[in-house]
Parts: structure tokens; C-alpha cells; sequence
């Protein structure tokens, strides 16, 4: 079957939806299960859904970064899932072309008992290295997260900084072809941080797709290229980011969630 | 529908790709590694233990069963050797059971985080204990030379025979048993009371023939008690299993089928439980 998307359109979603379910009462423990089958059935019956993304249709071109916007609660995070694959459609057809590196939160996975040389090598290929490749970024890994001698060390000894270093540095050296940033940013010194946006900006450069959610306008206007605002799930805007920010700005929802810039996740 | 392909290990249709399969397959062998490493992390012994576990309670089951209790049980094999000729494989089989119902809800931020092969979780305590139990042969080998039992060809067959249906066995069961546990947390402690039971439900302290008779076709119930007599029978006369392992094969299929049909339907919901 021939596709209608041009090979271009690296990331494309077709009328996407998402349901998640609320169960209200349900607890999940053996001993309610049983002992109260009748209304624990029924709790399970009694749950509500709720839809985090309505009917979002887009495509992504390769090398655009494109930033997401809007409220706690609209979608955001919820996009970059699916679009990593973390979380199946309810709804719809996705289509992603490319190696995906989520930077949804930095070092999940790290063991606390290995060195950080083993954890950088598992992370890597749990990110979609083969080992070879892991150990052959190694070097490059490490000199970027700036461990020194740390590195040798299990990182039950690395402070929170260093962890995070660590992570940013195995995420963008696994040759991304389309980086999903979920927020993750804002932490690390104002050196490391300075870095990282220096190394986004140079994958951007090398033609990397970076989809990117920010709660800080000014990185969306700096970074991207085009910036979608998402509303209670669906798409309410989508252009030239100054516009888009603007529009968001204006509208009562985002007045009232932009000077709040914590993170959603 | 154009080369297409979803978060590097499957296309969009979730079919594992050839270069996804190599992947899935180092990242089974980094974690089992990862497991080995770690397992006795900090210990004088390190590695040793995994012989010294098994060896001394071997001399515990056979100080009570043969000092304290006196029991009979009618072989003509030492009973220290008779014991660890089962106990050997089922540690491999309870160890890899109990490690690995909680390897889904244990790394929560892994896999909310990170797209991957999650079947290699469990998987990978399974390969790691079977690590530990071929480590453990040479001791069983050195131990019956000594009491004149020698190796025989035999064993290049039956070896790795049934080697491959424990491990099928087990794939089966911890696929089954870490996915339930992710919506039911009860269940890694159950498992652990169950083990305990299924432990003396198989004739690893005693042998097959004490309790024939008095069972009868019961026994197939248990899908242990053949294999497990199979490993001794192997270890110690030289035999091959025989038709009388059917239960054991029966229910590896069993398991496979619905180890990985509940993988299928629980994974998606994981993110939600998780």
C-alpha cells in the first residue's frame, strides 16, 4: 500500500485519541477483591473515562522542532507518550519514521548500585543503541556528562546534578532522529543547562526532529520552528510559534497558567 | 504502508523487526549480566554463594531428614547427592519464579519512561538464576566423581534437553506471573508461600517411588515432579527422560500460550497500573 504522507513526514498522527479510565474505588489488593467481589466488580464497571487527546491530527516534517503548549491537564505530555510509544492509541493511526529518543525523564533506569560507565552503556541500548554502538559513544558520553573519575563509580555516590548529567548525555549521543523533550530541562546548573540548549540547537542544526514541551515561552519562541497549543486535548493552535504563544497567551486558560512554569509530568 | 518504524524495536504494526530482535537479544544479556553483577554485590563471597546456598542447605535437609528424623527412603545413593541432584535445578526454578514477579512493578520509572521490550524483565531473572545453575554443575559433577558417579555422553543430550524445557517452562510462567502482579501486588507474596508448598509437593527430599503409590495419577498434576525426577534420574543413572515427562511438556505449552497472551493483553495497560 502506498502511503499518502511524503517520506518527509516523519511523525504523523490520524485523528488520535486517547481514553484513559478513572476507577473512583477500586483498590487493587487480593483480600478486597475477594472478600467484596459483588461491589468490587462493580466499582470496576463504575469508571469514568476521561479523554486526554480528541481527534489530533498532525505530521511533523523532518528537522522541524516543534514545540508544544498549553495548560496542566491539556494533552501535552500525553502526545509525546504516544508518540515514544509508551502509551497505545485508543484511537486513530500513528506513524513514526526514525530512531525515537524520549527525554521524558532523565536516567529512568539508572541502577544505583552499578558504575555509571555500565549504566550509560544499558541506558543507551535501552534507548535503541546495539552495544556496540553504547560502547563505542562511550568516551563522547562521558566527556560530555563531565564526570571525571565519577564515572567509574556507582551511582549511589552521584548527586542528583551529576545524575541528570549523566542522563542528558546518554539521550542525545544515541544518534537521535527525533528527540521528544518533556520538560526535562529544567534542572541542572545554569552551565549545564546552557549546554544542553547549546547541543539541542546543534542537533536542530544537523536536522534532528525535536518535538519539545515547555512551560517556558521563551525557549518555545527561541527553539522552534512552530509550535502547536493544545486545549483540553485537541489542537487549538498550530503555526509560526510568536503567533501561537500569543494566542495562548490571550486566551483565559493560558493568562492563567503561564506565569506558573512547574512541571506537568 | 511505507518503511515505517515505531520507537526503533517494532514497526507500527508491533511486529519486532530483524535489528529490534538483535537488540532485544543484547539487552537480555546485559541485564542478566547487570543481575549476575549485582546479586551479591558487597559480599566477601561474591559468586560463591550461589554453591554455597544450595550445598548448605542440602547439609540441613539431610542433617534433619536423615540425622534428626531418621528416614528411610530406600536409594542406594548417598543422600546428600540424591538431594542436590534435585535441588540444583528446582532453585533454579523457584529463585527464577520468586526474582521475577515483581521485575515489571519494581521498575515502574523504567518502563513509564522508556519504550522497549519488556518481556525482558522477567526473562532476564529467569536467564540469570539459569546462569547460577550452571555454575553450580561442576560442584554437582566434582561431588558425584568423588562418590564414583562419572558423566557419561548421555548428559550432552539430556542436558541441554532439559535445560530448554525448564526454560521454556519458566518463560511461560514468569511472563504470566509478573504481568499479573503489576494489578495485583498480592501476587509476589503469594508466590512465595506457594513455592514453599509446591517445594514439598515434588520429590526433591524424597523420591518419586515413596509417594506412587499412594498418589497415583495425581502426580501429573505436577508438572515438577516428572521433570524433576528426570534431572535425577539423569544425573544419577545416566537415564534419559522417557514418555513419563509429558506433564512437564504439557504444561510448558500451556505456559508459553498463556504467559505470553496475558503479556499481550496486560502490556497495554501497564502505563495505567504502573
Amino acid at each position: 500500500m502506498r502511503s499518502p504522507y511524503s517520506e518527509q513526514e516523519v511523525i504523523i498522527l490520524e485523528n488520535v485519541s486517547k481514553r484513559y479510565f478513572l476507577y473512583p474505588h477500586r483498590v487493587m489488593e487480593l483480600k478486597k477483591a475477594v472478600l467484596h467481589l459483588p461491589s468490587f466488580l462493580k466499582a470496576t464497571r463504575a469508571r469514568q473515562a476521561f479523554w486526554a487527546l480528541r481527534d489530533v491530527s498532525l505530521t511533523v516534517r523532518r528537522g522541524e522542532s516543534v514545540g508544544i503548549i498549553g495548560s496542566n491537564g491539556a494533552g501535552k505530555s500525553t502526545l509525546l507518550r504516544i508518540v515514544s510509544g509508551l502509551a497505545p492509541l485508543t484511537k486513530g493511526r500513528l506513524i513514526v519514521r526514525g530512531r525515537v529518543s524520549p527525554l521524558l525523564e532523565l536516567g529512568a533506569g539508572f541502577h544505583p548500585q552499578m558504575n555509571g560507565r555500565d549504566n550509560a552503556v544499558i541506558n543507551a541500548v535501552l534507548l535503541g543503541l546495539s552495544r556496540k554502538e553504547a560502547q563505542e559513544k562511550l568516551p563522547e558520553i562521558a566527556e560530555f556528562s563531565e564526570l571525571g573519575e565519577f564515572i567509574n563509580q556507582p551511582m549511589r555516590t552521584y548527586s542528583s546534578g551529576m545524575y541528570v548529567r549523566l542522563g542528558f548525555a546518554v539521550a542525545v549521543h544515541v544518534r537521535p532522529e527525533i528527540l521528544l523533550v518533556d520538560e526535562v530541562l529544567a534542572v541542572g546548573d545554569a552551565e549545564f543547562q546552557r549546554k544542553c540548549f547549546d547541543h539541542i540547537e546543534k542537533l536542530r542544526r544537523d536536522k534532528v526532529t525535536i518535538v519539545l514541551i515547555s512551560h517556558d515561552l521563551e525557549n518555545v519562541k527561541r527553539f522552534c520552528d512552530r509550535a502547536i497549543l493544545l486545549n483540553h486535548g485537541a489542537v487549538a493552535a498550530d503555526g509560526k510559534p510568536q503567533e501561537v504563544v500569543d494566542e495562548y497567551l490571550s486566551s483565559p486558560s493560558g493568562f492563567a497558567a503561564a506565569p506558573a512554569s512547574g512541571a506537568d509530568s | 504502508m511505507a518503511a515505517a518504524s515505531s520507537a526503533s524495536y517494532a514497526d507500527s504494526l508491533g511486529r519486532l523487526n530483524l535489528r529490534g530482535v538483535a537488540r532485544t537479544w543484547e539487552l537480555l544479556l546485559l541485564l542478566t549480566a547487570r543481575d549476575v553483577k549485582l546479586r551479591y554485590e558487597g559480599t566477601v563471597l561474591g559468586l560463591l554463594w550461589t554453591l554455597a546456598k544450595p550445598l548448605l542447605q542440602a547439609l540441613v535437609f539431610s542433617f534433619a531428614l536423615g540425622t534428626v528424623l531418621r528416614v528411610k527412603f530406600g536409594e542406594d545413593v548417598p543422600y546428600v547427592l540424591f538431594l542436590l541432584a534435585a535441588l540444583f535445578p528446582w532453585t533454579w526454578f523457584q529463585a527464577s519464579i520468586q526474582s521475577s514477579a515483581a521485575s515489571f512493578s519494581n521498575n515502574a520509572a523504567l518502563l513509564k519512561k522508556v519504550y522497549f521490550p519488556r518481556f525482558v524483565l522477567p526473562l532476564s531473572a529467569v536467564t540469570s538464576q539459569l546462569l547460577h545453575f550452571a555454575l553450580s554443575i561442576p560442584i554437582l559433577v566434582l561431588l558425584l566423581a568423588v562418590a564414583g558417579y562419572y558423566p557419561r555422553p548421555t548428559w550432552l543430550i539430556g542436558l541441554p534437553l532439559l535445560t530448554a524445557i525448564q526454560l521454556l517452562m519458566l518463560a511461560g510462567a514468569v511472563l504470566l506471573v509478573a504481568s499479573f502482579n503489576v494489578f495485583l501486588r498480592d501476587l509476589e507474596h503469594l508466590v512465595e508461600v506457594l513455592m514453599t508448598l509446591w517445594f514439598y509437593l515434588t520429590p526433591i527430599l524424597y523420591p518419586l517411588s515413596l509417594v506412587k503409590d499412594r498418589l497415583g495419577p495425581v502426580i501429573y498434576l505436577n508438572p515438577m515432579a516428572p521433570l524433576i525426577q528426570a534431572w535425577r534420574d539423569l544425573f544419577l543413572y545416566d537415564q534419559l527422560p522417557g514418555v513419563e515427562i509429558w506433564p512437564a511438556l504439557v504444561f510448558t505449552a500451556l505456559a508459553l500460550v498463556a504467559g505470553s497472551i496475558t503479556f499481550k493483553t496486560l502490556e497495554g495497560q501497564f502505563e495505567v497500573a504502573l
